[in-house]
């Protein structure tokens, strides 16, 4: 541990000053004292000797094979599909219906939190750690049919379509006249006041990256299952019944290449 | 000043106060002080967040919090050690170990008292008793922590009924201290096969006569609320905020469920005196601390802050 200095963490703790300053004639009521509390905080020693052994036993599952993927899983290179973010939004929207037990209609992640593709063959923990190192949390809200549509529309005009679950994206026209299509994922129109649930991270809702109609959302569901969790628990439940992990099909977001192009490079309305 | 001078002034400044009134009674018995540490929603993170975890990076770890909670117990003297709920559910720690290893290390710290947040029913009753069990046959001088709630219906979950109880009093040098804890409603949060054969009541109508009960009969100085209910939840008829208005005679909630950060806590009024609420973010990154000093039954000061816990 990096040894910081004492004085790193002053706390600042109002001294009891309507009680002293009735009490004592050294004490001015409302002054405040600088109280060092914090600075440097070893582990306490028992405790650490405790937890080692656990600790170790979690790295030491990282090695441990969870499921073939013979092709792998790919976020997609220029112009192609983010295969691997609409298997991890799949996953995302599967997993707050386990949880919450009711239909959750649409899920959206950001690409730019998906860390590394899944290389073809045997994964192991680690490479699912690999793909999702942080903490983030899969969170269910309420949005309005017209607010999905807007939350595909942000992420399309920002970061040219972000991983989804639950609906098919039509862009078409020029780039000059473009035009946005959304549909839930068996082509049925959106009703716009339709109140569905919808399956994002922490991240997205709290307003990280680029989605800003997602902190819109209503009647925040903390699932406490990180994103990692959720994938990890995929992986285990495809192995044990048997299964490959294979990408999901291509053609949710359906936009032709000069509109990508302009949707790139920031040059299209929609 | 430094904090055993000030602590120390503290202490005589009580019993200046007690004698400048002129009680009959021994000073130690009318007046005394309490500080109150907690954490809440520590979410299974036995480990400091590791890099990639922006402003929470290297933060928490309960092997530090052990350390800072030993060191403040030796300087504060009469202390409890409470947490909010949401033990469970964040770490790999927990899909292995099942909230069992949480527990025994909480127990190993010296906690006094917990309650359940929605996520401790996330492996289902039975599990949250296996967990319970594990810590209590942990061999360690510390005793098995209370597990605290006053607004579940425990009748149909008997494994579950029998270790739960709606309130603690403990007694302290010259003061005397209730707590007791609320939780949020399933509905939403936890499948129903996940709390089978419990039920959920309305939080500030369980809280009203436990509340009378710790003042009136059980004489305590000081109450305190362990909150599962979230700070300000504003599609909800129950939180932190609002419930003062609601129960009166409530000194300090330890709020939890909302992962709110606060650096001191809200002072409210309240029909009977002031209620702190107070709620330290997420993952152990930080302790709480309130501290209240108390003459007859009349809390004559009370403050509070958040200290992070850093290596």
């Amino acid at each position: 541990m990096k040894p910081q200095p004492w004085t790193r963490s002053l706390l600042l703790i109002p001294v009891l000053a309507a009680f002293l300053g009735a009490q004592s004639p050294t004490v001015k009521p409302g002054r405040t004292e600088s109280i060092p509390v914090t600075g440097e905080i070893p582990d306490d020693p028992a405790l650490a000797a405790y937890i080692a052994p656990y600790a170790a036993e979690i790295k030491a599952s990282f090695g441990q094979p969870l499921v073939k993927a013979p092709q792998g899983l790919f976020r997609g290179r220029r112009g192609e599909e983010n295969l691997l973010g609409y298997w991890v939004a799949d996953v995302m929207r599967e997993s707050a219906q386990g949880v919450l037990g009711v239909p959750v209609r649409f899920a959206i992640t950001n690409s730019g939190g998906l860390r590394a593709n899944l290389r073809p063959g045997q994964l192991k923990v680690e490479d699912i750690y690999e793909l999702m190192p942080f903490e983030n949390e899969l969170v269910v809200v309420e949005l309005t049919g017209a607010q999905v549509i807007q939350v595909v529309r942000e992420g399309l005009l920002r970061r040219g379509g972000e991983p989804c679950s639950g609906v098919l994206v039509k862009v078409q026209g020029t780039p000059a006249q473009a035009t946005l299509s959304v549909t839930w994922a068996d082509g049925r129109p959106i009703d716009p006041a339709e109140v569905v649930k919808v399956a994002t991270t922490d991240y997205l809702y709290g307003g990280g990256d680029s989605i800003p109609t997602l902190k819109k959302g209503r009647k925040l569901i903390t699932t406490g299952l990180t994103l990692r969790q959720i994938l990890l628990d995929r992986c285990a439940a495809l192995a044990k019944a048997g299964q490959d992990l294979l990408p999901p099909a291509p053609g949710r977001y359906q936009v032709p290449p000069e509109l990508r192009e302009a949707l790139r490079e920031k040059k299209l309305s929609l | 000043m430094d904090r055993r001078a000030f602590l120390a002034t503290l202490g005589a400044a009580t019993t200046a106060g007690t004698l400048l009134k002129g009680a009959a009674a021994p000073a130690e018995a009318a007046s005394g002080r309490i500080t109150l540490l907690h954490t809440n929603d520590t979410h299974s993170h036995i480990e400091p967040f590791g890099p990639g975890n922006g402003a929470l990076s290297g933060k928490g770890g309960i092997a530090r919090r052990a350390t800072l909670v030993k060191r403040l117990r030796a300087e504060a003297g009469a202390s409890l050690l409470l947490d909010a709920g949401d033990t469970f559910q964040g770490t790999p720690f927990f899909n292995r170990y099942k909230g069992r290893l949480d527990y025994r290390l909480m127990r190993m710290v010296g906690y006094d008292a917990t309650t359940l947040g929605n996520h401790d029913f996330d492996n289902g009753v039975e599990m949250l008793v296996e967990a319970m069990e594990s810590m209590e046959r942990l061999q360690h001088r510390n005793p098995p922590f209370a597990f605290l709630n006053c607004n579940f219906d425990f009748k149909g979950a008997p494994s579950l009924e029998k270790r739960m109880r709606p309130f603690m009093v403990r007694d302290f040098p010259g003061i005397r201290v209730g707590v007791t804890a609320v939780g949020v409603a399933f509905a939403g949060l936890v499948a129903p096969k996940n709390h089978e054969g419990i039920g959920w009541r309305d939080p500030y109508e369980s809280l009203n006569p436990v509340v009378k009960h710790l003042r009136e009969t059980e004489k305590v100085d000081l109450v305190v609320v362990l909150s599962h209910l979230g700070y300000q939840m504003l599609d909800s008829d129950f939180d932190d905020l609002r419930l003062p208005a609601h129960v009166p005679g409530v000194d300090a909630v330890i709020g939890g469920h909302s992962h709110t950060f606060l650096d001191t806590p809200t002072r409210l009024p309240q029909a009977l005196g002031e209620t702190l609420v107070f709620q330290v973010g997420f993952g152990g990154v930080n302790l709480g601390r309130m501290d209240f000093a108390v003459h007859r039954g009349e809390v004559r000061a009370a403050t509070g802050a958040s200290m992070a816990v850093e290596g």
